[in-house]
């Protein structure tokens, strides 16, 4: 009996991965308890990343035996980019929820009560996307997980009003992005005569720049909802206000969901004959926009959130590059990057929270001797940002501008190199001030230091072995390129 | 002990020796004993390397697998061995030369100077022994950061910005210039480990070669070529010990070891197909040689002065790596191995020096070696080398310098490399007689007792090192035969 459902759920388990944090979540808020929601936060999503995991490793393990894929009810298909972006955003998703409990002390009865629930609904819609099999449901999951994410923000304006500046700002930009996808889903759909993701290659369209002008009015308005540059203008002002468990669910699960979604209907589109050097072509405009302008702000960046949040864009940049080239090695480059990016987040949020640095640079002086840990996690942040040699993004750029020579693509290599010496100018600043300034401001006046900082153990660790997971990096190589093959596979 | 775990060890005690120090800054005895030990057993390790190697034993440690088809690996090859043996064998003076530095002077965070001295040297040897090109470049990365705490190691109020300079165009030099032709090398060649003969051989068309030969030796040699080399002048305010490791023994001979490593093992040959490029460059190292050392003259504080007579020897070694014959690579060699020796000399004496006199001006050195006779005639011989006096070490590098140039029909690049020669005499010359000949002053030590024994050792043994590096110069052509010689 229980072997049958245990094979039942099996069977359906990329449904369940994207159902169960939508269950919890309705829990969660019907309980509208602060600790029972993160219990429930917690333990949801680590049953999601339990049957992600083992979905993943049933789907990548033999690739060459062919496709498996589930058609669900909810539109969705399991194939190996999708099993791929579901685990890690799983497994960030766990490390999320886990740190709630560091950032939910002190805050807000409501806000501590109603983020589990929302940030439960950000991970099972993020998860749903990067599954999705059709543009409508691709439509519908993104804007449940923008508006979660909008909601896990305005929730933070106990702590500042400024957070709700940066939820309309997110309401707005997001409402303008909804509107291009829809322009987009209507106009792609007539002109490929169907909605599948899949089968965009193999479509005989009838009208190339209508669909390729579609797919590129959806894939912007993914290119919104990551944050990228110049169409990062919500960003800033989320991150820096909202609290650090706000700031890891959009950062991390949201930014990493909207790359993954990008990263598969790019997959799609780029494999068709008629479209896919129309749309390459758009998208590198993009990645090389945003990497160059997110790189400029951030050097220029003033407070450690703007420096995330543009670096966070630069770094997106390169992978949407990596999508363009619309090889093999370079979708692995941009899956590892995307995994790189996840990290750097989780050790720099992580890694201010445990310490209690404020959004000022200068909170930052001296943290190396102040608070040796968070200084090491933070610096594991910055250097993952630098693309520093045995980090993953070091491992992901290398595949960039490898994959970029292969093709004869010379000046997305000079852009990879460009955003790396503008990285380590920025990343440097920021191991400059941690180890090689005097400390001006005690620790004792640190203003929002959390109390259950234990809370925080895994997002670190996490975050540093994630980062320097590159040094031996086969499992994961293995993994990201299977994935590539599968979906290009299943484009040709 | 297998050849393997010498080398891990090697590799590690470094580290280990850094982390111990920083973990018992007191009391001093121990932390000192830590210092002076791990260099010890470094030196130990490297002797041990070297005598494997003799034996013709091969040694290969791989540390992780990075990327498909490149490996995190180091290997113990001759030119690797010899550089490892010398930073090693020197970290031995330095170690203990900077543990009397920190008594006389009683200088503040002396446990993070020593734990960064021996990081630095560690890195040194890292890079000397990595087997490819990509260690090579995660090598010279850590060497960068480990140097940044010694360039930031001075008075507060100007800390910040040597640091800023240091780092800006180091990690600029390195991530825009270096990475992307080690990443070219690597879709040229497919895989880039070091080899007699050079992985590009036959593989690259003149045009790559050119613009990979410019790369690389703007991005790897530690800036050290103008118009990138701001940074020399900008770090020379760091104390002493730490000055010996950037100028002498660490992080600027590390990026002639680099170029040396990769003109031999990466081009070969075919450093004959970037003739263009390796003509520009000689005008700029052999040029800038030159300038440096005319810098170096108008300079009365000595610590600016023999940064810039350490570039002027660097900058001559880099000459010899690109004239692309075998001994043009000798010589670069022997002048490494010369300004590591001479260099390292000089800086221990200018520093016992400003630790008991307080003295740091090139004009008050008058006379000094009548009351300090040990630490200047270091002092002394350490010049006498650099300038290229026989039968210093430094005089045959440059002689093999000369006559390799010669061999290459480049005369005017022999030119280049004996005008430097001449102008360090000016900078160096007049100053080691006035010491030595004039009148001495008559309130020379802060402290009646003078310099300890701790300080002015090392600068004897040094300079003895200095001259028997002439005994050993046929030993060493032998022994490098291999790098430019490959294998059937």
């Amino acid at each position: 009996m229980i072997q049958y459902y245990l094979d039942l759920a099996r069977a359906h388990a990329a449904l369940l991965a994207v159902a169960l944090p939508f269950f919890g979540a309705a829990l969660a808020a019907v309980v509208g308890h602060a600790r029972a929601g993160w219990i429930i936060a917690v333990v949801t999503e680590l049953a999601a990343a339990v049957i992600a995991a083992d979905l993943c490793a049933r789907t990548l393990a033999d690739s060459g035996v062919g496709l498996v894929v589930a058609h669900e009810g909810l539109a969705i298909d399991a194939d190996g980019l999708g099993v791929f972006a579901l685990m890690v955003m799983s497994a960030a998703s766990v490390v999320t929820a886990f740190c709630g409990l560091a950032f939910f002390r002190g805050a807000e009865r409501a806000a501590s009560a109603f983020s589990p629930s929302l940030m439960l609904t950000l991970s099972g819609a993020w998860s749903g996307a990067v599954l999705a099999r059709d543009f409508t449901t691709l439509f519908v999951f993104v804007e449940v997980a923008w508006l979660s994410s909008v909601g896990l923000t305005a929730l933070s304006a106990y702590r500042s009003r400024g957070a709700l500046n940066g939820a309309l700002r997110m309401a707005m930009l997001g409402g303008v992005a909804a509107a291009l996808f829809l322009l987009g889903l209507a106009l792609a759909e007539r002109a490929l005569g169907a909605a599948t993701i899949a089968t965009i290659a193999s479509q005989r369209i009838g009208a190339p720049t209508m669909a390729a002008a579609g797919l590129t009015l959806m894939l912007v308005a993914l290119l919104c909802k990551a944050g990228l540059a110049p169409m990062n203008a919500w960003a800033a002002a989320t991150y820096g206000k909202a609290n650090g468990f706000a700031t890891l669910a959009v950062g991390a699960i949201g930014a990493a969901g909207a790359m993954f979604a990008l990263t598969h209907l790019a997959t799609a589109a780029l494999g068709a004959p008629a479209i896919g050097a129309g749309i390459g072509f758009s998208l590198s405009v993009f990645g090389v926009a945003s990497a160059l302008i997110g790189s400029v702000q951030a050097i220029g960046a003033g407070n450690i959130w703007r420096l995330a949040a543009y670096s966070a864009a630069a770094q997106m940049g390169c992978v949407v590059l990596a999508v363009a080239l619309g090889s093999p090695a370079g979708f692995e480059a941009a899956l590892i990057q995307t995994i790189a990016l996840c990290a750097s987040v989780f050790a720099l949020v992580g890694g201010a929270a445990l310490s209690g640095v404020d959004a000022r640079m200068t909170s930052l002086d001296g943290l190396g001797r102040r608070a040796p840990l968070a200084g090491i996690v933070m610096t594991a942040g910055a250097l993952g940002l630098m693309g520093a040699p045995l980090t993953l993004s070091f491992l992901g750029r290398w595949r960039l501008v490898e994959a970029a020579l292969g093709i004869g693509w010379w000046w997305v290599a000079t852009a990879a190199i460009v955003l790396s010496l503008a990285g380590s100018y920025y990343g440097g600043r920021l191991i400059e001030r941690i180890y090689f300034r005097h400390a001006t401001q005690s620790l004792s006046e640190a203003s929002d230091a959390p109390r259950w900082k234990f809370a925080l153990a895994p997002a670190l660790l996490a975050a540093f072995i994630t980062i320097a997971s590159a040094i031996d990096p086969t499992l994961l190589l293995r993994a990201a390129s299977a994935a590539s093959q599968m979906i290009l596979d299943r484009a040709q | 002990m297998s050849g393997v775990g010498i080398l891990a060890l090697l590799l590690a005690l470094p580290v280990i020796g850094a982390a111990l120090v920083m973990l018992f800054p007191r009391p001093p005895g121990l932390r000192d004993v830590i210092h002076i030990g791990v260099a010890i057993a470094m030196a130990a390790m490297g002797a041990l390397l070297f005598s494997a190697l003799q034996h013709h034993q091969a040694i290969r440690l791989a540390l992780a697998h990075p990327l498909p088809g490149v490996e995190l690996a180091f290997a113990v090859e001759p030119l690797g061995a010899l550089f490892a043996v010398i930073v090693a064998g020197l970290s031995i003076l330095h170690a203990v030369h900077t543990v009397g530095f920190v008594r006389a002077t009683g200088t503040q965070t002396p446990a993070r100077m020593m734990a960064f001295i021996t990081l630095t040297a560690g890195m040194t040897i890292a890079l000397a022994l990595s087997a490819n090109l990509f260690t090579l470049f995660v090598a010279y990365q850590a060497l960068i950061l480990a140097g940044a705490p010694l360039i930031q190691d001075r008075n507060p109020e100007d800390e910040g910005r040597a640091a800023r300079v240091y780092l800006t165009t180091q990690l600029g030099a390195s991530i825009g210039l270096f990475l992307p032709a080690v990443v070219w090398t690597y879709s040229l060649a497919g895989a880039a480990e070091f080899r007699a003969g050079g992985v590009l051989e036959g593989l690259v068309d003149p045009v790559s070669a050119n613009v990979l030969l410019v790369l690389f030796v703007l991005g790897a040699s530690m800036s050290i070529v103008p118009p990138l080399s701001s940074w020399i002048n900008a770090s020379s305010g760091s104390r002493w010990p730490a000055l010996t490791s950037i100028q002498s023994l660490a992080l600027a001979p590390a990026g002639v070891i680099a170029i040396v490593k990769i003109a031999a093992y990466v081009f070969g040959p075919a450093l004959h197909e970037a003739s263009f490029a390796a003509h520009a460059l000689l005008v700029l190292c052999g040029g800038g040689a030159g300038l440096a050392a005319l810098i170096a003259i108008s300079r009365q504080d000595l610590s600016e002065r023999i940064a810039y007579v350490c570039a002027a020897q660097n900058l001559s070694a880099l000459v010899g790596a690109l004239l692309a014959l075998p001994a043009g690579l000798f010589a670069a060699t022997l002048q490494v191995a010369a300004t590591c020796c001479a260099g390292s000399t000089v800086i221990m004496a200018c520093g016992a020096v400003a630790a008991v006199t307080g003295r740091t001006k090139a004009a008050d050195y008058v006379g000094l070696g009548r009351v300090m006779p040990w630490t200047l005639g270091g002092f002394a011989v350490g010049s006498a080398s650099m300038i290229g006096m026989p039968p210093f070490a430094g005089a045959w590098a440059k002689l093999w310098l000369i006559t390799a140039a010669a061999g290459a029909g480049l005369i005017w690049a022999a030119g280049l490399v004996g005008a430097a020669a001449v102008l360090t005499f000016a900078a160096l010359g007049p100053l080691a007689a006035n010491a030595l000949a004039g009148t001495p002053p008559t309130d020379a030590f802060r402290k009646p007792d003078g310099a300890s024994i701790f300080l002015a050792a090392p600068i004897v043994i040094g300079a003895a090192a200095t001259l028997s590096l002439l005994a050993l110069a046929d030993s060493l052509a032998t022994f490098l035969s291999p790098v430019w010689t490959p294998p059937a």
